[in-house]
């Protein structure tokens, strides 16, 4: 993450690029005036305008309304977009703002500077190290940033977790990585592949039985102080996904290194509850698996014994998500007595042709959290958009053999059955593992990857979920006594 | 149809089927027989067999359950029982569920009585409704049907304690019953028969009620300039149409409005209700795979249902001012064809490249909106259609794709549809989903790829309505049952139709 430091006037580093948000409308001060009205700046969203004289080097940046703190965040994100590659500091100029825009300012620029680069060794530019952040009253701020950036932190924790390809990010990688939040506090518990089976998770053992990297399930708590029940986050972390025996194509298949946004979401958000020592307590069920095809894979037509006793029959080992995620959503409910359960998955090609990749898919069975869910996802700009689970849902997946199904089988839907909605079938069957804890599942496939450049984030990881759900938390569940 | 009498329950038929419907107590049994009723009568004039059977079956009221009683005795060839469901839940839908839930036991009588005179006298109408849309067949094409297995009931009464008010009631349910039975026959035709002029003739037999029936040809669509509907049907040799439907229920003569300050002359502008009417659809030179395609001959299922519903209103009497529009087109590949890649100027004047033929339904129906918010600004346009199969993998078959660019329009379709068992799901619509119509050489293209294909169906359909109050119903997989459901059997739904006659008459009546 970048430097963030914050000063009442600006340093005088050498190649520091300058930015001054403008609110839509406003008029740009002196001496930049002139130079504002010929390039047509008006402060519209979006728009940057790079005043060269008199110097130093300023970007102009519309924030738009700036009605809402992401109003700000993404002005900061365009800020930084705008500054060139040899740049090291950038100084974002908020003084004569309020000390809630500043840091959101903060925090769209470290969103936005958020690289990769761990596995390139030629030609590496040093890009941007420093933000200075110029405020009038670096006192009011400073509180503001420090819970701005935990959830940055949270974010960006996650991304890296996605980036990492899943030769180097296997199963046991993952929970070793875990460990290390300790650190800040999150008690730490991992469960390797003898002790899963000892306990009965027959799902997640299933789908990560084809794979040399056994399976993992890592369980992390953060006590907080509230002495509430604990809001528990389930994630999905498929280390890769080939399909396993129902194989995938190859075209694309190496976005399958992602099949585990879901695990880093969880990850970041408990990071960012840690880091700004949230008074809520949370915990985080990380079911890691690698889906492979082995000698020892498991098959369509297989039926398995969940860790919850029921059985599954299996119809495509491709649909693996719902599987490990079944036995993690089991584990939550019966042993972390928990007030709340929120899943998050990239779990269905389904909700991608249902919401694009500008909305995740939400699913629950108590609307109050689904409402709590959706407002914080508007909040931090991590949309999402309610989905049902109706009872053909759940009728499609009785099976002729075990307790139900995994998904409808292909063929059986209309138009000759290409037209199957799989995104309620697999909410419908996570629902049966819930066992009556309010629940809601986020199917975050199509928006855990930027498809290009955005303010808050470069083409690649997004982070989807982690600052949402840290945002859940915020708003809901913090209520002391 | 079936026909509905309503009558007191003065005496026990004489011959054919008794129906007894009957709730289930909080205490998980049977409710009793009413003191000096049908049921309790049809006990006694069998000696106590009725009574004594429904113990025997455990019959409890439970809803949808029901037991047949062969034979009893006093005449009768049987008298079924029927479960409404929990006593404290009982409602029109309940009813209406009961309803579907006996017609089929007593299809084979020819005459049939229900005994609904404990229940109030909508209750007992609403399960004339059940009984009268779960008895719809589509059998014009079977010449060797087994008589044994034709239905014969050709009349159920039902007994009420005040036939007036429910004959009353019935009047406007059986209109819009009727709407829904004109609605699946025209979806149920075949592609062969039901082209598009055949459908525009058939719209005729609306002018009976009082609906102004105005037909276009592809002459008078050209000189309008509807290049986006004229561009799909000139693979087909069958010709398009449009179809306008004027119900003029408030102010009386066509197109005059009465007041012309303020509200009332809010309140004098039409609603208007479009339906995509692809009569077949192979996809066109984009073509679809072979299998399922038998099913697009329901790709005209959106014009259906506002055939339907103009029939509702219209045979109702409905006080409010109407406009349906359909756009009748077959999607044909052949050496006339409209080629992916192709260029056409809408009615609107904004240009599409049609990058796939097989989104054909949006470039019919881009054309009706615009011409439709021109010349009747109406207060809001709902268009109806079997769009895209992208809603079926997002919500399944459930819901209808509910998009709208208003609140509160949005909201009262919501409302009706779950009042009258079509239920919808709102979808979003988005600036960042806009975007995917972005073409290289023309104003917008025709699709925006898989992901968020629905959404971007809608959105290119926004882009003709002017930014008037719309919503738009994606009904490709609410329009045809591939089972029996309550008071749809398998088979076309006519889903809309009373979704949109219960919108008008909550909202824009009186």
């Amino acid at each position: 993450m970048l430097k963030v430091r914050l000063r009442r006037e600006p340093s005088d580093a050498a190649g520091a690029v300058h930015a001054l948000p403008v609110a839509e409308g406003a008029a740009p001060p002196e001496p930049f005036r002139a130079a504002a009205a010929a390039a047509r700046f008006t402060g519209r969203a979006g728009q940057v305008v790079e005043c060269l004289i008199p110097g130093p080097r300023t970007l102009l940046v519309g924030t738009g309304p700036a009605a809402a703190p992401l109003d700000w965040e993404r002005a900061g994100g365009e800020a930084v977009a705008h500054a060139d590659e040899e740049t090291r500091t950038l100084v974002l100029d908020a003084r004569g703002l309020p000390p809630e825009a500043a840091a959101a300012l903060a925090s769209g620029a470290c969103l936005r500077a958020w690289r990769f680069d761990r596995y390139r060794t030629k030609e590496v530019k040093p890009g941007l190290e420093r933000l200075e952040l110029v405020v009038d009253r670096p006192r009011e701020v400073e509180p503001l940033w420090e819970r701005a950036a935990a959830a940055v932190r949270g974010c960006l924790l996650a991304r890296d977790l996605v980036a990492e390809p899943a030769n180097h990010l296997t199963p046991a990688v993952f929970a070793e990585r875990m460990e290390s939040l300790s650190a800040h506090g999150i008690a730490v518990e991992v469960l390797g592949p003898k002790r899963l089976a000892r306990l009965g998770f027959g799902a997640l053992l299933a789908v990560g039985g084809g794979s040399a990297n056994p399976p993992h399930l890592v369980v992390l708590r953060w006590k907080g102080r509230t002495g509430a029940a604990p809001v528990v986050f389930v994630g999905k972390g498929i280390t890769f996904d080939t399909g396993g025996v129902s194989i995938k194509p190859a075209a694309g298949m190496e976005e399958m290194r992602a099949d585990m946004a879901g695990a880093a979401a969880c990850a970041g958000a408990m990071l960012a509850l840690a880091l700004r020592g949230s008074p809520a307590p949370a915990a985080a069920v990380l079911a890691l698996a690698e889906n492979a095809v082995g000698a020892a894979s498991y098959r369509p037509g297989d039926v398995l014994r969940t860790l919850s006793g029921r059985t599954v029959e299996v119809l495509d080992t491709d649909a693996e998500g719902r599987l490990v995620l079944a036995d993690a959503l089991h584990y939550a409910a019966t042993r972390l007595a928990p007030r709340a359960i929120v899943d998050v998955a990239t779990l269905t090609g389904s909700i991608v042709t249902a919401l694009g990749h500008h909305r995740a898919g939400l699913f629950g069975t108590q609307s109050a959290l689904a409402a709590q869910l959706a407002a914080a996802g508007e909040a931090v700009g991590d949309l999402v958009w309610p989905m049902p689970i109706g009872e053909r849902h759940r009728e499609d997946l009785r099976s002729d053999i075990a307790d139900l199904r995994q998904c409808a089988p292909h063929g059986s839907g209309a138009w000759g059955g290409r037209f199957l909605p799989d995104a309620c079938h697999a909410a419908a069957f996570l629902r049966e593992f819930t066992e009556g804890v309010p629940w809601a599942h986020l199917d975050i496939a199509g928006v855990e990857l930027r498809r290009e450049d955005e303010p808050l984030g470069i083409k690649g990881p997004s982070g989807f979920g982690a600052r949402l759900l840290d945002a859940l938390v915020a708003m809901r569940f913090e209520e002391e006594g | 149809m079936l026909e509905i009498a309503f009558a007191k329950p003065d005496a026990l038929p004489r011959a054919g089927a008794l129906v007894l419907p009957v709730a289930e107590t909080e205490g998980g049994g049977a409710a009793a027989a009413a003191p000096g009723g049908l049921r309790q009568r049809a006990d006694e004039a069998t000696g106590g067999a009725v009574e004594r059977a429904l113990e025997a079956a455990a019959f409890k009221g439970r809803k949808g359950q029901t037991a047949t009683i062969w034979a009893p005795g006093a005449g009768l060839s049987k008298v079924v029982a029927v479960g409404l469901g929990k006593e404290s839940e009982l409602s029109p839908e309940a009813a209406e569920a009961a309803g579907a839930a006996l017609l089929p036991t007593i299809t084979g009588e020819s005459e049939a009585m229900v005994s609904a005179e404990h229940l109030p006298p909508p209750l007992a109408v609403a399960l004339a409704m059940g009984a009268v849309l779960r008895a719809y067949r589509f059998d014009r094409y079977r010449t060797k049907e087994k008589e044994e297995d034709k239905p014969k009931l050709k009349r159920l009464t039902v007994a009420t304690s005040d036939p007036d008010a429910a004959r009353a009631a019935w009047a406007a349910q059986e209109a819009v019953a009727k709407g829904v039975y004109l609605a699946r026959d025209l979806v149920s035709e075949p592609a062969n028969v039901l082209n598009p002029a055949e459908l525009a003739e058939r719209c005729r037999q609306l002018e009976s009620l009082g609906v102004e029936v105005e037909i276009l040809g592809p002459k008078e669509m050209k000189k309008l300039g509807f290049g986006a509907l004229l561009g799909v049907a000139q693979g087909s040799e069958n010709e398009p149409r449009m179809v306008v439907m004027r119900w003029m229920g408030r102010s009386g003569a066509a197109g005059k409005g009465k007041g012309s300050d303020g509200a009332a002359a809010s309140a004098a502008r039409p609603l208007a209700f479009i339906g995509k009417g692809v009569t077949f659809d192979t996809g066109g030179i984009s073509i679809k795979p072979a299998g399922g395609m038998e099913d697009m001959k329901w790709d005209m299922a959106g014009a259906g249902a506002v055939v339907g519903l103009m029939a509702a209103l219209a045979g109702r009497k409905a006080k409010a001012d109407v406009v349906g529009m359909i756009g009748l087109v077959e999607n044909m590949p052949s050496g006339k064809a409209q080629r992916p890649g192709d260029v056409v100027k809408s009615y609107s004047g904004q240009t599409i490249e049609v990058i796939n033929t097989d989104a054909e339904g949006r470039l019919v129906l881009a054309d009706l909106l615009w011409y439709c918010q021109e010349k009747y600004d109406p207060r809001f346009m709902v268009d109806l259609a079997t769009l895209t199969g992208a809603i079926i993998i997002s919500l399944g078959h459930e819901h209808a794709g509910l998009f709208s660019n208003d609140d509160e329009l949005a909201q009262r379709i919501l409302a009706a549809g779950k009042a009258v068992g079509e239920n919808c799901w709102r979808m979003p619509l988005g600036e960042a989903y806009d975007k995917q119509l972005k073409s290289d050489i023309a104003d917008m293209k025709n699709v925006g790829g898989r992901p968020g294909g629905s959404i971007t169906a809608a959105q290119f359909l926004q882009r003709f309505t002017n930014g008037k109050p719309w919503a738009h119903l994606d009904i490709a997989g609410t329009a045809w049952a591939t089972k029996d459901q309550g008071s749809t059997p398998k088979g076309a739904t006519a889903f809309g139709v009373r979704l949109l006659d219960r919108l008008v008459a909550e909202h824009y009546e009186g």
